[in-house]
This record gives C-alpha cells, structure tokens and sequence, in this order.
C-alpha cells in the first residue's frame, strides 16, 4: 500500500510522541486535585465543594447542568452543594474533565477514520457503564473511580492517531485475518508503540493518581496489572466493550478488541445481567450527553 | 425528501423517492430492513436487545428496542405506508460482537437468533445478511432504488 509520508522509524515516531505528549497542557489545578481526592474512599461531599468552588467557571458549569431538563430537579438548584449531590461526583469529575481537556477529546481521529466528538462519546460512555457495572457488581472499587477511569482510559488515541494516519486499512485487515490479534496488536505491529502506552505516558505527564495510570495502561490487557488495582481495570475493561457493543466506539478499531474472561475472578454479570446493563447504560448516556453538551 | 436516521429502539418506513434511511454505528444492534419493492415502501427498524420481558414498561414505550416487539411494530408501520400485500423483502446487517471466544458477551448473535425466529413466525425470512464479525456498520438504504449499503471505518463500503 502506498503511504504519502515517509515510513517513520519506530524510534523516531516514539521520540515525536513523547514530544507530542509533553506539549500537552497541564490539567488545571482544580482537576487534579478533584481526581486525587475522588481516589480516596474517605472523602466527603464537603471536600468536593471546597475544590469546586475555587473554580468559578467550573461552578457555574456545574449548576448549569444539574439545573437542565435532563437532570430535571424538582425545584431551581441554587446552591453547589446541592447541585453536586443532584448530578453526583461522577457527573462533577466529567463536567471538570471534559471543560479542560476538550480539544484533546473533541480531536478529530484521522488515522482511527473516527469524526470529532466521538472520542468524547465512547469515553462517556465507558464511563457510565463502568459506573453500572460497579453499582450492580462490586463493592470493592467506588463507582468515581470507575467513572473518571472509563472518561480517561482512552485519551491516548489523541496522541497516537497522527502516526496511524494512512495505516487504518493495515490495522482492520490485522484485526480481520482471524489470528486473534486485536486492534493493539495491530498498532503495536505496525508503529512499535499502542495507545494504551501513549496514554499512560500523558497520565504520568498529567501526574495522575496511580489507579488512574494504571487503567489507561492496560485496560485492553487487565491481566497484566497490579493485582492491587486489576479489579478496577476490568470493571473499565468490560465498560470499554459495553460502549463498543452500544455503537459507540471510535471509527475503524470498534470491537476489533479482546475480552479478558478473569473478570469473572472479581464479579458475575449473571444471565439477564448483560441485556439488563446494556439498556441502563443507553438510558444513562443519552441523558448525559444531551444535557453536558446541550449548551 | 431527505435522510432519516434510525435511532437506537427506533424504526422508520418511507415511500418517498429520494429519501434515504440510515442507522449510524451499528455495534451488536441489528437492523432489520424490510423492503415491499412494488409499493416502493422501505422500512428499517433498530434493534438493540432479543427480548422484552427484561423490561415490559420500555417495550411499549419504545418496542424497536427489542426483537419481539419491534418485528411487528415494522410491519404495522409498512401497512400504514401501503404495503396491503406482496411481496416483502428482509435484509439483516449488525450484531456484531467483541473478540470473544466463549461466547460470554455474544448479544449480537443473541439478537440475531431472536429476530430470526420472530421473523419466522410471520413466515418471513431474510435473502441477504451481513452479520457478525468485530467491526461496526452503518447502514443506508434508498428508498427509490431499494439498494443497501454498507460501510465501517477502515474496511470500506459494499452493496448488502
Ligand atoms: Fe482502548
Ligand atoms: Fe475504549
């Protein structure tokens, strides 16, 4: 297949992603600090408002959204406190993240065939369903982390797109030889380097909460993580698919991904368990969507 | 005149030429397209689960959702645009599934089944089919001529 631009060495194109990684801005200061503490299984809500109410813009943001038709409250939310409780932290850390970080998630995904904004959408949406997996499943990891887990586990495809440019129709027929390998596999093969890599290089970039890093790590590849954190990589691991399996990935590597089973280690899903979350999730997801981005 | 898109749980029918009907990112959903080529009727429905009984209250809201409730809902929609009696041609495309060798998370194969056998019991069986597979489809179908098409990001487009 003929490529436009000169094949790039593999050390050559980690060495410009690096680049490209620290070039990326810093999270603002309200942003990290809301993931550090969200964590943490000790915070309380007033620790939230105390973060979120240094921020002007976030604050506003927040009553803005917890007031819209989809969340649809009762009566008029007035106050932070109340609007936080009314939408949830998870909502919160989505708000702020996506407030901060929308030209990297708003990327239009050349290489992956993918249009502005859907990164976005299949990150929300990974997001919620890993939320709706650790709500009905398990009691060990809080559903923020999961939440904020499944919002970031994909931001390396910002990064790494570039360099897939002119390769996606190598990668899918990777995918479709039938050999069993996957999507990272492929883009490992063919640039030396996945996005699950590039990601966790901007986390570190973003000095991220450890838990955090290692979802975006190896969120296609739970088994390979610390056993300390691999419950909350495969509650996003199986919310990553879920979104997929909902339509809403990103373009050309959509369900070209392996399913680790060792879930089954951690929870069960049960037998109408998997149709019963699918439904809540689409539910969930349009609401979010319509009333975050109605504006 | 113009494009319909089929959302999630949703169906559609047109009769007017130039119209186009299209579900975006087909994952384990599977649209069913029926088409009644003498009346010129086209409809396509967007299912997302095989069975209502998981949540009877949204399957009267919104019975594209399922298999079981969605399949008739089409066909009432096709008599209510025309199509009295003739012939009626079916095209599956979608339930595709995640790289998955047990089998666990296979609701595109479960849909599949489903609307197979619904579309049985109306005597009703599909001439073309473009299933399965680990990659997402979007789906047009014009009205006019009746073609199909599909396309997935980095695999192309190809006539269903
Ligand atoms: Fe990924
Ligand atoms: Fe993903």
């Amino acid at each position: 297949m003929a490529t436009l631009t000169p094949v790039l060495q593999e050390e050559a194109i980690a060495e410009l992603i690096s680049e490209r990684v620290s070039n990326v801005p810093l999270l603002p200061h309200v942003v990290t600090r809301l993931l550090g503490i969200m964590g943490r299984n000790d915070h309380s809500l007033t620790d939230v408002v105390k973060i979120v109410e240094n921020d002007l813009g976030l604050a506003s943001r927040i009553l803005r959204v917890a007031n819209s038709a989809a969340f649809s409250p009762r009566q008029g939310i007035s106050s932070l406190q109340q609007g936080i409780l009314h939408l949830g932290e998870k909502m919160v850390a989505g708000i702020a993240i996506g407030s901060c970080t929308a030209n990297i998630f708003n990327r239009e995904l050349i290489g992956y065939e993918s249009s502005s904004g859907e990164l976005w959408d299949h990150c929300l949406r990974t997001a919620i369903a890993a939320r709706e997996i650790t709500a009905s499943c398990s009691r060990r990891v809080s559903t923020d982390l999961a939440f904020t887990g499944g919002l970031l586990h994909d931001v390396g495809k910002a990064i790494i797109d570039e360099f897939l440019n002119k390769r996606t129709q190598i990668l899918t027929a990777m995918c479709d030889k039938g050999e069993g390998g996957d999507f990272l596999d492929a883009e490992r093969d063919s640039i030396g380097i996945d996005h699950a890599d590039v990601g966790f290089a901007l986390a570190r970039h973003w000095n991220l909460p450890p838990q955090l890093a290692a979802v975006i790590k190896f969120h296609h590849r739970p088994v390979e993580a610390d056993p300390a954190q691999q419950e909350l990589v495969y509650l996003v691991h199986l919310g990553d698919i879920l979104a997929m399996l909902g339509g809403t990935g990103t373009g050309a590597d959509t369900l070209s991904y392996k399913i680790d089973e060792g879930y089954q280690r951690y929870f069960q899903l049960g037998k109408d368990g998997l149709p019963i979350l699918l439904l809540k999730i689409e539910e969930e997801f349009t609401r979010a969507k319509s009333a975050v981005f109605a504006e | 005149m113009g494009i319909i898109y089929v959302g999630v749980g949703e169906l559609a029918a047109s009769r007017s030429p130039g119209d186009v009907v299209k579900i975006l990112a087909l994952g384990s959903c599977v649209g069913v397209i029926m088409l009644a080529p003498q009346q010129k009727i086209v409809g396509l429905l967007h299912v997302a689960l095989p069975d209502s009984s998981i949540n009877a209250k949204r399957g009267i809201e919104k019975p594209g959702t399922f298999a079981d409730t969605g399949i008739p809902q089409l066909l009432n929609e096709l008599k209510k645009m025309g199509h009295l009696r003739g012939k009626l041609t079916v095209k599956l495309a979608g339930g595709a599934s995640i790289m998955d060798p047990n089998n666990t998370f296979n609701i595109g194969k479960r849909n599949i089944l489903a609307i197979k056998k619904i579309l049985w019991k109306f005597g009703l069986g599909a001439i073309a089919e473009d299933l399965g597979g680990n990659y997402c489809r979007t789906l047009s179908v014009d009205v006019d001529s009746g073609l199909v098409t599909i396309s997935s990001p980095g695999r192309g487009t190809w006539p269903l």
